[in-house]
């Protein structure tokens, strides 16, 4: 295989990237500057060299520990519990919480093979379990999917018992958006969860 | 609203056809496989984007050909006088399928289904009378998912976390279990919900549609969701907490089947009508003009249904329907569609002495060997 076949069907497993797109990035690669491509190159190289997960959290860190872990204005009593790294950045973008994160690495998939064991989820339990006390809440922020509802149903159970406080991110409308355009059953969940105002 | 125009191509053996329809419909003439029924399913595609005999795609495709394509203008969609162009097209390699609506591909498969508003009448519908419970699921899923915002998505939620569910029966502990019983207890409680609504909805009608039918004989639709007798939930209230303690009451069951024995993927309806003096279910009892009654007043309350949530007429696409009736119930059938079917009808027949609807309002045409014409063949 010729090194631009190589590099196209590298770039074309990345997500929405397709033959096309990939075909494209590889001649604007060749057609650029060398000193560029070997940039990018060496910048990937240091990602793969230099990340790994938060030994506590398992969000992204170049540390021990990541940047929230190790921050000590964080409110170590609320540890939101979310499918993905990628997910921590997103809520972290918003500046709204000011806890703790916990990564489980995925969501239940009995088709896939995911049972309980393959997700981050007795680390999470020693957390909960060896803070003594200290973790008074934990926020299931896993997706509306019907897989991310069923790992928050898992985790509930097994949270609970443990006397911590379990909650679960609402299900709404979205910000922003017109009635007419929302779907019923999002609508119905929305209706459901209605606040007093 | 009707069809206006029509554009084979490589479709079965309609290689090339293309029609302009009239607002009133046809009645098209022709003996055995010359391609009529073929003619209904191209045009029934651009309902459902699948072929309603349940083939694949693939088998759609005409001998030797490498694609088939599907095109229909649809004239008075809003009941005005604008044009909407449905398209589907079927490509051998790569199995592609590319279906357009005014020429723009939808994100969604499911946003492009039911905008051509037909409803098919053919002499299979019998297996809705005849089979098991899964034909009649499938009827009620069709005519929910056309008519009721959301049904398609819940079923579609449904059927995956039933999906999940069954291999954490085969292979998980019983927390790893339970944890699929919510999310399954509220997409089929939705389902359920949906579907009892629409047959209470339309019992009414069923029985006056079959009566009209059968020349005064009493019928009933019976909904039986799949929870335990006693557990089925009256009117007023809802399915969740039936279907939360039918999960919890089967659950020693369950582990030993490894599969989930309750919910809406199990459910029943039954069509009832008079034996021995009783309305019994016509599955087991019914006569054969009888099942053939219930079939057509199942198909007809689909159009009704149609109707009543579109605000305007579905196009009837009918199969050789009289071929199987008596005589009185053909009568009472056209009677009834003369007084009640205001669109556009396609029908189909072998002979032209089968045709009587509309008198000689519905333009006579022929086909022969996948080509068709107007007017009769020629010697």
């Amino acid at each position: 295989m010729s090194a631009i076949d190589e590099v196209t069907r590298e770039l074309a497993r990345l997500p929405g990237v397709g033959p096309r797109t990939a075909t494209r990035l590889v001649y604007h690669l060749l057609r650029g500057s060398t000193a560029d491509a070997r940039r990018l190159a060496r910048a990937i190289e240091l990602l793969v060299e230099r990340v790994h997960p938060c030994a506590r959290c398992g969000a992204f860190t170049e540390e021990e520990l990541c940047a929230v872990c190790r921050d000590p204005e964080r409110d170590r009593s609320l540890i939101c519990v979310v499918e993905s790294a990628f997910d921590v950045r997103s809520i972290e973008g918003t500046r709204e919480f000011r806890g703790l994160y916990h990564v489980l690495g995925g969501h239940l998939s009995p088709l896939d093979g995911i049972g309980p064991e393959e997700l981050s989820i007795g680390p999470l339990l020693e957390r909960v379990q060896g803070g003594a006390g200290r973790v008074a809440e934990v926020i299931l922020a896993t997706n509306p999917s019907v897989e991310g509802e069923a790992t928050a149903v898992y985790l509930e159970g097994t949270l609970r018992p443990m006397g911590v406080r379990v909650t679960r991110l609402a299900r709404g409308v979205p910000v922003g958006s017109d009635l007419e355009y929302v779907d019923g059953s999002t609508l119905a969940e929305a209706l459901a969860g209605r606040r007093d105002m | 609203m009707h069809l206006a125009r029509l554009r084979l191509q490589g479709f079965r053996n309609l290689a090339d056809v293309r029609l302009e329809l009239p607002p009133e419909g046809i009645a098209l003439v022709g003996p055995n496989a010359q391609g009529k029924t073929n003619l209904l399913e191209a045009i029934h595609y651009l309902e459902l984007f699948r072929s309603f005999r349940g083939v694949r795609d693939a088998e759609l495709v005409r001998f030797g050909e490498a694609f088939f394509r599907v095109e229909g203008v649809v004239r008075g969609a809003t009941g005005g006088g604008e044009e909407r162009t449905l398209a589907a097209a079927w490509q051998r390699e790569g199995a592609r399928k590319r279906v357009t609506l005014d020429g723009v591909e939808p994100e969604r498969l499911a946003d492009a289904v039911g905008h051509l508003g037909a409803v098919l009448f053919t002499p299979a519908d019998l297996a809705l009378v005849n089979d098991g419970p899964h034909e009649r699921r499938r009827f009620l899923d069709i005519v929910l998912s056309l008519n009721e915002p959301g049904y398609l998505g819940a079923l579609q939620r449904y059927r995956r976390v039933l999906g999940q569910r069954n291999a954490a029966l085969r292979e998980g502990g019983a927390a790893a279990i339970a944890a699929w019983d919510e999310p399954l207890v509220r997409e089929g409680a939705r389902v359920f919900a949906s579907r009892r609504a629409w047959i209470a909805g339309v019992g009414e009608a069923f029985a006056s549609l079959h009566a009209e039918i059968s020349g005064g004989e009493p019928a009933e639709l019976v909904y039986l969701p799949a929870l335990p007798t006693d557990a089925r939930p009256d009117d007023a209230e809802t399915f969740d907490e039936s279907l939360r303690s039918a999960l919890r009451s089967s659950v020693d069951q369950e582990r030993r089947m490894q599969t989930t024995v309750v919910g809406p993927h199990r459910d029943e309806f039954r069509m009832r009508v008079p034996n021995g003096g009783r309305l019994r279910d016509v599955r087991s009892y019914g006569s054969g003009g009888q099942r053939r009654s219930v079939a057509l007043a199942l198909r007809l309350l689909e159009a009704r249904t149609l109707e009543e949530q579109r605000g305007r007429a579905p196009i009837l696409l009918m199969d050789d329907v009289f071929a199987e009736l008596d005589e009185a119930r053909s009568e009472r059938v056209l009677e009834l569609l003369e007084r009640t079917a205001v669109g556009q009808v396609i029908l189909t027949a072998p002979r032209a002495s089968d045709i009587r609807l509309r008198g000689d309002r519905l333009p006579r045409w022929s086909i022969r060997d996948g080509v068709i014409q107007m007017g009769e063949w020629g010697p």
